[in-house]
């Protein structure tokens, strides 16, 4: 492994930190939603729900998206990006995972833009500066992963790997999962999100596609919770 | 860009009145003209942020209700304002675009954790408030959020000769612990110190500016 190489890993390990300020540990996905409509909820079924949002969410949606955005990013193809912002806008039904979506994005490249200066990521904030550009996540987490020098496959593997650590690390704060239990779901999702990631990386946003009718209304139901600890 | 609105941290343990010193604080602000939101970081519920929102904006019309804001910290009130505030400043970004005629933007969070203070880049002067009840080793006690915080301020004084707590002690402990960083005794039920806190704030984080908006504007 040369100097580059390891460079990319490091913003890899950097990017994919929980201490990584993206404010997604306040997202439970609707985990918190499903935990209220059912207590008795076990860590086997919390490894199963994250495997259903991986299949028919966040790996067909956001995971693809985040790639394009990348490779658009690194083509400079800005156009393309503006429209990515409104597509994945347009298939995110759900106000609450929207907004968290946007606010979580925003702030991640806010941050990046501190320590890279990227012609891009500046765009893209003078963008969202006029309210062309929402800053949804996926698309900012691509643009990020491009101005660290990130491919698309390592992004790919840490945009689902986050995913999954905050679903299981909400899981835990509710008491659902242990510790050793929670590591044990990110384990044996592995062999999916390394599949998943595997076989999105030369889809295009016209192969978008999302499928999850009762998680989706699981999750619009958190909107009206009133005793709640997490923002989805 | 749209300028920094000056930002007051308050937090403080579950139960030791950051609620009720918001309270109590913004009607003496509001009296002077100053235009004020408020965002709090509730570990649980909403009750925090709609039991201010009742009171200051509904009942008094001190404030508009959309401008207090409850937030969902998935269970780490200690995080979204220290490690990782991004979903608060996010949420204050918003506010300083759509209302940039705001003079203060309070953010209050909860935790039993006497080390909690707040980003720099998120608040720009932090109040930590305790309470007799907890003893008068409290400040004694130390830690960041009592011994680093802007303004200590020590409530429910009322209490003190009931639970045993000695203000004396607690005084000269905060005086030893903070050095020369201020500290009031306050009893938020009756408004005792209430003005000095007041004062603080204008002073101290506000520098003593008029209100952006003057009353009379506001009302025409």
């Amino acid at each position: 492994m040369n100097i580059d190489d390891m460079r990319q890993d490091l913003g890899m390990m950097q990017m994919s930190d929980s201490f990584f300020p993206t404010g997604l540990y306040a997202n439970s996905n609707g985990l918190e939603s499903i935990f209220q409509n059912n207590k008795k909820i076990t860590h086997l079924e919390v490894g199963r729900i994250i495997e259903t949002q991986l299949k028919q969410q966040i790996g067909p949606t956001d995971l693809i998206v985040m790639e394009n955005a990348l490779r658009f990013a690194s083509a400079r193809e800005f156009d393309k990006i503006l429209e990515l912002d409104m597509k994945i806008n347009s298939i995110k039904n759900i106000r609450e995972v929207r907004e968290a979506s946007k606010r979580s994005g925003i702030q991640l490249v806010r941050c990046v833009r501190e320590f890279i200066k990227d012609e891009i990521i500046e765009e893209y904030l003078k963008f969202h500066q006029i309210g062309m550009i929402s800053g949804a996540y996926p698309v900012s987490f691509g643009l990020c992963a491009n101005a660290l020098g990130i491919g698309p496959q390592k992004a790919g593997l840490m945009f689902l790997y986050g995913f999954t650590v905050s679903v299981v690390g909400a899981a835990s704060r509710m008491g659902i999962t242990q510790h050793y239990q929670a590591q044990k779901i990110i384990h044996e999702l592995k062999p999916l999100i390394a599949q998943i990631v595997s076989e999105s990386l030369d889809k295009s946003t016209k192969e978008i596609w999302q499928f999850a009718p009762h998680l989706e209304i699981l999750q619009m139901h958190h909107e009206r919770i009133d005793y709640k600890m997490f923002i989805t | 860009m749209t300028d920094r609105i000056p930002r007051l941290g308050i937090g403080g343990p579950v139960g030791s009145g950051k609620s009720m010193l918001i309270e109590r604080v913004v009607p003496v602000l509001a009296s002077k003209g100053y235009s004020i939101s408020i965002i709090s970081n509730d570990v649980i519920s909403k009750e925090d942020a709609d039991r201010m929102r009742k009171n200051l904006a509904t009942d008094r019309g001190l404030l508009p209700e959309n401008l207090v804001i409850g937030i969902a910290t998935g269970g780490c009130p200690h995080t979204a304002i220290r490690e990782d505030p991004s979903i608060n400043i996010s949420v204050i970004e918003e506010l300083e675009e759509k209302h940039p005629e705001l003079d203060l933007i309070i953010i209050e969070s909860g935790g039993d954790n006497i080390t909690t203070t707040f980003s720099p880049s998120l608040a720009d002067y932090s109040i930590y408030i305790i309470d007799v009840a907890g003893g008068d080793k409290y400040p004694r006690k130390s830690g960041l959020g009592i011994e680093s915080c802007d303004l200590l301020v020590i409530n429910k004084i009322d209490l003190a000769p009931h639970v045993g707590a000695d203000l004396n002690v607690m005084e000269q402990d905060a005086v030893r612990i903070r050095k020369d960083k201020p500290h009031v005794f306050v009893n938020c039920k009756n408004n005792t110190g209430i003005d000095k806190v007041s004062e603080h704030i204008v002073r101290d984080l506000l520098f003593d500016s008029p209100p952006k908006v003057t009353l009379s504007n506001r009302q025409r």
